[in-house]
């Protein structure tokens, strides 16, 4: 009687020790995932910094005029070329 | 085979005595005791050494040991933290930090490369190979060779695979607006620490913390367990500038016309938004690329309208006139006897133009020195210097930003009347163009002065109480008519709005005397109906044989940049866009 007992006994602990194994495993192959995403975000973040300078850059209003100037042929407003819309329907145009 | 059985049955003798063998005499040792006793000793104290070493192992030197085997497979990580985002008031990027990286050098492992490696290398580095071979001819084990280096050429250079040649990771700051937004940004130095405005200002917010982790690493280097909780690195704090890009900008633009046209020497320009004293703009010439500082002069750095503390002249007018104003001292209409000159004690006070005589209002709108040092001499010398004291003359600015000037003012006590009088118009008292804009705050707040603050402000600050509401209110119609056909400064004038101000033209004093060099200056704000905005301009050294005048060099500027101010922040015009220019023959169509 005690004798297959122990037997259940020994398959039981075996089987413990090699679902311990395998989960070791698991466990060691989920971190390195983790760990290539994690890069992976800060890679990521560090390029939408570089997109955010570039947006910076190409958004430079001394850019943004001269294009407009150069290339587009605009003026500069003035307060006598425009049309003011206010809230109670009067319009106040020059 | 009876008799083989009988023999094979007795036991084997050795000698017909018939001993056995075993117990020949001739065998048996004489062996003293103590000779097993010696080595049952020799045992017994070996196992004792064994079980000491054991005891030594496990529970004396085991903190020892377990560190020497950890420093096997742990490693310490630094985690690195990324210096703060400066952006405006938009969120547009003003500062950011990229990853770059150091390269750096065993100049004996590297010098015992081929030579085919290191010419690559000096290519990648954009040097001369003379020039990297003269870095390498070091005794040290440590040489850097080229700092802030792109991460492309770093990729190229590690794949290289020089023998001693290193890579360090470190931080790049960009500041894509560059000079426009120099001043008030400010930089850092290559080791991400700030040097100049408000990277320097913040300092101890915009840096990240390092963190650091312990794992355990396998032979291929991958990181297989963290050992214990990660220190988290913190990145540091975004920083969200009052500043308007947009405003900036022109305000920039238009500066650097003026200073062109007037052949100026430097110039400055802050933009205050009233309802929240909130910086929109703050330009300064000359300016620097931050980008590339190799050639940087001390005039290009300094941050004139922070730093230079000059005499204002006439800007200083309205706050004594105010001051009699709200004591019930004058009214706009009592007249003054202004006259030719003035004297004050042995000196004599002059007006640039003559006249008999002026009500207060038009002691404002003429910029008369007579009649302000009148004024001024009717009130004791301590009500003007507490007044001056409180709007912010002669003190440290309130908000953080490095290199400040606090002007001069001296203590009331020591006042001559003379002084008196000229401190009244601007003269023998010294402020800063920021503390200008700041005193104006009394004007177009009804009487209120409001910190200024150079970050975006989630709500407007509580102001203190200077003035009443009518004394503001008439100061802003009386500064309004200097714009006026009758004014001192009707270039000051913008289409569409009312607006108000001062001018200022000052001498300059050097060595304690004052030379033909002047400062044009103009304090102003608009809509005069609801006041949106202050500007401040000032010019430093006009062309003395051109116009110099604060009406004629600064007021333009402050119309430019105003009109462009209000236009960008959608402010609607409180009058008809034709009043303002009486000559145009257009009439007034509204």
């Amino acid at each position: 009687m005690s004798g297959r007992l122990n037997v259940v006994l020994l398959i039981a602990l075996l089987g413990c020790a090699l679902v311990l194994v395998k989960t070791q495993y698991q466990a060691r192959h989920l971190f390195i995932e983790v760990e290539r995403s994690q890069t992976e975000a800060r890679q990521l973040e560090v390029e939408w910094s570089q997109l955010q300078l570039d947006q910076s850059n190409l958004g430079k209003h001394e850019r943004i005029q001269a294009s407009a100037i150069k290339d587009l042929n605009m003026v500069p407003v003035t307060a006598e070329r425009t049309q003011y819309l206010t809230i109670n329907g009067k319009n106040n145009e020059q | 085979m009876g008799t083989n059985a009988r023999q094979s049955a007795r036991p084997r003798k050795a000698n017909a005595k018939g001993v056995p063998f075993s117990q020949n005499p001739v065998l048996a040792m004489k062996l003293s005791a103590w000779r097993s006793r010696l080595v049952m000793f020799v045992l017994f104290v070996s196992f004792v050494a064994l079980v000491g070493r054991a005891f030594w192992l496990q529970a004396m030197s085991t903190d020892f040991l377990q560190k020497q085997g950890e420093s096997r497979y742990a490693r310490t990580l630094e985690l690195p933290a990324t210096r703060g985002k400066i952006t405006d008031r938009n969120g547009l990027v003003l500062a950011s930090s990229i990853p770059v990286k150091a390269i750096w050098a065993i100049p004996e492992d590297v010098l015992a490369e081929p030579k085919e490696k290191i010419q690559q290398l000096a290519s990648l580095l954009e040097m001369s190979e003379a020039e990297l071979r003269k870095k390498l001819d070091s005794d040290r084990q440590f040489v850097y060779l080229k700092r802030q280096v792109e991460q492309s050429a770093s990729d190229k250079i590690e794949a290289l695979k020089i023998n001693g040649v290193e890579t360090r990771r470190e931080y790049k700051r960009y500041y894509p607006e560059g000079d426009t937004m120099a001043h008030v940004v400010g930089f850092t130095n290559v080791e991400d620490a700030g040097q100049e405005g408000m990277e320097l200002a913040d300092q101890s917010e915009l840096a990240g913390k390092l963190g650091s982790r312990r794992v355990i690493k396998d032979r291929l280097g991958h990181i297989v367990e963290d050992l214990r909780a990660i220190n988290e690195p913190h990145d540091g704090k975004e920083l969200t500038l009052s500043i308007d890009s947009k405003i900036q900008y022109l305000a920039y633009a238009q500066l650097k016309e003026t200073l062109a046209k007037f052949k100026a020497k430097a110039g400055g320009v802050v933009v205050v938004d009233v309802q929240t004293g909130e910086i929109l703009a703050l330009a300064n010439l000359p300016s620097y690329n931050p980008n590339d500082r190799s050639v940087l002069t001390g005039a290009q750095l300094r941050n004139r309208v922070m730093t230079d503390a000059y005499e204002p002249g006439s800007v200083m007018k309205p706050f004594t006139v105010s001051l009699a104003l709200e004591t019930n001292r004058v009214r706009p209409e009592t007249v003054f006897q202004t006259g030719r000159e003035m004297s004050v004690g042995p000196a004599f006070i002059h007006d640039a133009h003559e006249s008999s005589a002026l009500t207060v209002a038009q002691i404002i709108e003429k910029s008369s020195n007579i009649g302000t040092a009148k004024i001024a001499l009717m009130m004791p010398a301590q009500e003007m210097w507490e007044l001056f004291t409180k709007v912010g003359f002669g003190q440290a600015p309130k908000f953080d930003f490095p290199g400040t000037a606090t002007g001069r003012m001296r203590n009331f006590k020591t006042w001559r009347p003379i002084e008196q009088a000229t401190m009244a118009y601007g003269q023998g008292i010294t402020a800063s163009t920021i503390q200008l804009a700041h005193a104006y705050t009394v004007f177009a707040r009804d009487g209120e002065l409001i910190p200024l603050s150079l970050k975006k402000l989630d709500q407007p600050p509580v102001g203190e109480r200077i003035f009443s509401v009518n004394t503001a209110q008439t100061m802003r119609m009386m500064l309004e008519t200097v714009t006026g056909p009758e004014g001192s400064a009707i270039k000051a004038r913008v289409p569409g709005y009312r607006v108000a101000g001062k001018t200022g033209t000052a001498y300059k004093v050097e060595h304690g005397l004052y030379v033909k060099k002047y400062i044009a200056s103009f304090c102003g704000f608009a809509p005069v109906s609801n006041p949106r905005i202050i500007v401040a301009v000032m010019v430093d050294e006009p062309d003395p044989s051109g116009p110099h005048f604060g009406g004629l060099v600064a007021a333009p500027l402050f119309s430019s940049i105003t009109a462009n101010a209000l236009r960008t922040l959608n402010v609607p015009p409180d009058t008809t866009v034709t009043s303002v220019l009486p000559d145009n023959g257009m009439g007034d169509i509204m």
